[in-house]
C-alpha cells in the first residue's frame, strides 16, 4: 500500500465514521424507539430518556410472532437447500460432464439474472392458484428457488471451472461414478462459493416481500416480511410496540450477517482472484 | 474427453442433474415470460390484440411509473456507484487498519428487511415528530421542514435516498472485493511514473475497476426496477401516483383494480425496458473495451 501523511489517513477515517454512522443510525433509532415508554414514543430524537423493556416483554409473548419467524425459517431453509441442488447439479453436467447444449443453457439460466421479479408476478400468481399453491410454503419456494438459480449458477459453475481435472480422473480410475466424485471431490473443493450462494439466497428468502404479498394471504402461512403489515394497524398509536416487532424481524439477519460475513466476503474474495 | 460410447452414457446420466434446474426454472420463470406476453395480448373483453398497449399510451398514470423508473434506475446507479467506489477506496487504500469492520457496519442496511426499513424510515421522515425533523428543528429549520413523503415533489427522492442508503454497503463490499485484487506492484509502478493523489485514482484504480463497475451497474438497474416494498409501504405510489414506478404500477392494476391482461402488458414494457437498459450497458461495456485495447 503506497504510504499516505497522517493527515489524509485521519481525514479518511473520519469520513468512513460518518458514512458508518448514517449507516447504523436507522438500526439505533428502531431499537431505542423499542425500549421507549408511550410518553416518549412521538419525541423526535435519536435516544430518548427513558429505558422500559414493557413493549418487549409483551411483545415476545405474543404468539402470532412465532408463526411468523417458523414460516419463515421453513420457507428459507427449504429455498437454500433446493437451490443448491439445483445450481449445484445444473453446474455440474455443464462444467464437469459437458452435457449436450449446456452452453444455451448457461445463456439462458444467467440471462434471468436480469429478470425483474415484478415483470413475473402475475402469471407466477395465476400458476400457483391453479396448483393450488397459493398459501402454502411451496408457493414460495418454488419461486424463489427459481429466482436464486441464476446468481447460483454463475458462482458456482465459476468455481466448479476452476478444478483441475486430473483430480477428477484419478478418482474416475478408482472407478468413481460421478455421483461420487461430484460428492467426494468437487463439492469439498467448491465450498466458499457454496457458503456464498447459501447466505445470499438465505438474505433474498428472509426478506423477501412482493412475492409473499400476493402468495401468502392467510395469516398462518404468513412470513416475516409481512408481519410490519400485520402489526401496524394494532400498534398504530404504539409504536414502541410495533418498533420491538421491528427489531425482532432485523436480528436474525443482521447476526446470520455478521457471523458469516468472514466466509462471505471470502468466498467473493476467492470467486474474483479466478474469475 | 471419452471416446462416443461412454460420451453417450454420459450424457444420458448428465441429464439428471440439469433436471432439478430445469424443472424449476422453466415453470416458474420461462413459462411466466411466456405466459405474460400471451396475457398482455388479451382485450378486457377477451379480445386479442394490442389494446392493453394502446391503452397504456393513453394512461398518464402509466407515464409517470415510467418516469419514476428511468429516475429511479438513474439516480440509484448514480449514487450508489459514486458512494460505493469512494467509500471503499477509503478502506482499502487510504487506511491501515479497520478494514473489515467499516465493511461489516456499511453492508449492515443490506441485510434488513425492506419493509422493516420502510416502516423506519416512514418514522424517521415523519413530521412532528419523525428524526429528520428533530435535526430541522435542533439547527431551528422546523418551520421549513418539508412534508417528505406527503409531498409530491419530494416523495419519490425520498423513497430512492432509502434505496441508496441500504444498497451502498453493496457497491461499497464489491468495490473493496475488486480493489483487494488490485497488483500492488501496479500502484507502486505507477506512482514512480507520477500516478499518485487523484491520477493514481482516476486513471489506475477507476479503469483497473471498470468490470466491476459494469456489473454493479447491471445490478443496480436491475435493482431500482424492482424496488418494490420501499414504495409499497412508505406512499403506496401516492400521493396521487407521485410514486408509482412500473413494479407498484403492475401491482396497483393487477391485484388491487384486478385488471390482469393490463398489468400484464405493463409487465412486458418493464421487461422490455430493462433488457434494453441492460443491452445498452453491455455495449457501452464493450465499447470501451475495444477502444482501450
Amino acid at each position: 500500500m503506497p504510504k499516505h501523511g497522517s493527515a489524509t489517513r485521519l481525514l479518511a477515517y473520519a469520513f468512513l465514521a460518518i458514512a458508518a454512522f448514517a449507516s447504523l443510525v436507522p438500526t439505533i433509532y428502531m431499537v431505542d424507539i423499542s425500549l421507549r415508554d408511550s410518553a416518549d414514543s412521538f419525541s423526535p430524537v435519536l435516544i430518548a430518556a427513558h429505558v422500559t423493556f414493557a413493549n418487549w416483554s409483551q411483545v415476545l409473548s405474543d404468539s402470532n410472532l412465532i408463526g411468523f419467524f417458523v414460516n419463515s425459517g421453513l420457507v428459507a431453509l427449504i429455498t437454500v437447500l433446493l437451490t443448491l441442488v439445483c445450481v449445484i447439479g445444473l453446474s455440474y453436467a455443464i462444467s464437469r460432464l459437458k452435457i449436450r447444449g449446456g452452453q444455451v443453457m448457461l445463456l439462458v439460466v444467467v440471462s434471468a439474472l436480469l429478470l425483474p421479479l415484478a415483470s413475473l408476478l402475475i402469471p407466477i400468481a395465476k400458476l400457483l392458484a391453479f396448483l393450488h399453491l397459493t398459501n402454502n410454503y411451496f408457493g414460495l419456494i418454488g419461486p424463489e428457488t427459481a429466482l436464486g438459480i441464476p446468481f447460483g449458477t454463475v458462482i458456482v459453475k465459476a468455481a466448479m471451472d476452476d478444478i483441475p481435472v486430473t483430480l477428477e480422473e484419478a478418482a474416475r480410475i478408482d472407478g468413481a461414478g460421478s455421483f461420487a466424485v461430484l460428492a467426494k471431490i468437487i463439492v469439498p473443493l467448491i465450498r466458499p462459493s457454496l457458503i456464498v450462494v447459501a447466505i445470499w439466497q438465505f438474505l433474498f428468502s428472509w426478506n423477501e416481500f412482493f412475492l409473499a404479498l400476493v402468495i401468502m394471504t392467510e395469516t398462518k402461512v404468513k412470513t416475516l416480511p409481512l408481519a410490519p403489515l400485520y402489526y401496524e394497524g394494532p400498534f398504530m398509536t404504539d409504536p414502541g410496540k410495533l418498533f420491538a416487532v421491528l427489531t425482532l424481524i432485523a436480528v436474525v439477519p443482521i447476526v446470520a450477517y455478521v457471523v458469516l460475513q468472514r466466509w462471505f466476503v471470502a468466498g467473493l474474495m476467492e470467486g474474483s482472484v479466478k474469475g | 474427453m471419452a471416446a462416443g460410447g461412454s460420451s453417450r452414457r454420459a450424457n444420458a446420466g448428465a441429464w439428471l442433474y440439469v433436471l432439478p434446474a430445469l424443472l424449476v426454472f422453466g415453470v416458474f420463470i420461462a413459462y411466466p415470460i411466456i405466459a405474460n406476453i400471451a396475457s398482455s395480448l388479451v382485450g378486457p373483453h377477451g379480445d386479442v390484440g394490442v389494446v392493453n398497449y394502446t391503452d397504456a399510451a393513453h394512461d398518464a398514470v402509466f407515464w409517470i411509473a415510467l418516469r419514476n423508473s428511468v429516475l429511479w434506475v438513474v439516480l440509484c446507479v448514480l449514487f450508489e456507484t459514486a458512494i460505493g467506489f469512494v467509500l471503499a477506496l477509503a478502506i482499502e487504500m487510504y487506511i491501515p487498519r479497520g478494514q473489515a469492520i467499516f465493511r461489516t457496519i456499511l453492508f449492515l442496511p443490506m441485510v434488513i428487511t425492506p419493509s422493516v426499513i420502510a416502516l423506519v424510515f416512514t418514522t424517521i421522515y415523519a413530521p412532528d415528530y419523525g428524526l429528520l425533523f428533530g435535526a430541522f428543528n435542533a439547527v431551528g429549520l422546523a418551520n421549513a421542514f418539508p412534508a417528505v413523503l406527503g409531498d409530491p415533489a419530494t416523495a419519490t427522492y425520498a423513497v430512492i435516498a432509502v434505496n441508496v442508503w441500504q444498497w451502498c454497503g453493496f457497491f461499497v463490499l464489491m468495490y473493496c472485493v475488486g480493489m483487494a485484487q488490485i497488483d500492488r506492484e501496479l500502484l507502486s509502478a505507477a506512482a514512480i511514473d507520477g500516478a499518485v493523489g487523484f491520477a493514481r485514482v482516476r486513471y489506475v484504480i477507476w479503469p483497473l475497476l471498470r468490470s466491476t463497475t459494469i456489473s454493479l451497474a447491471v445490478l443496480g438497474i436491475i435493482q431500482a426496477l424492482q424496488q418494490f416494498p420501499l414504495i409499497f409501504l412508505m406512499t403506496e405510489g401516492g400521493p396521487a401516483d407521485s410514486t408509482q414506478t412500473l413494479a407498484t404500477y403492475i401491482f396497483q392494476t393487477g391485484f388491487v383494480l384486478d385488471k390482469m391482461h393490463y398489468a400484464s402488458a405493463v409487465a412486458v414494457v418493464l421487461f422490455a425496458f430493462s433488457l434494453a437498459l441492460i443491452m445498452l450497458q453491455y455495449r457501452i461495456g464493450r465499447a470501451e473495451r475495444t477502444a482501450h485495447a
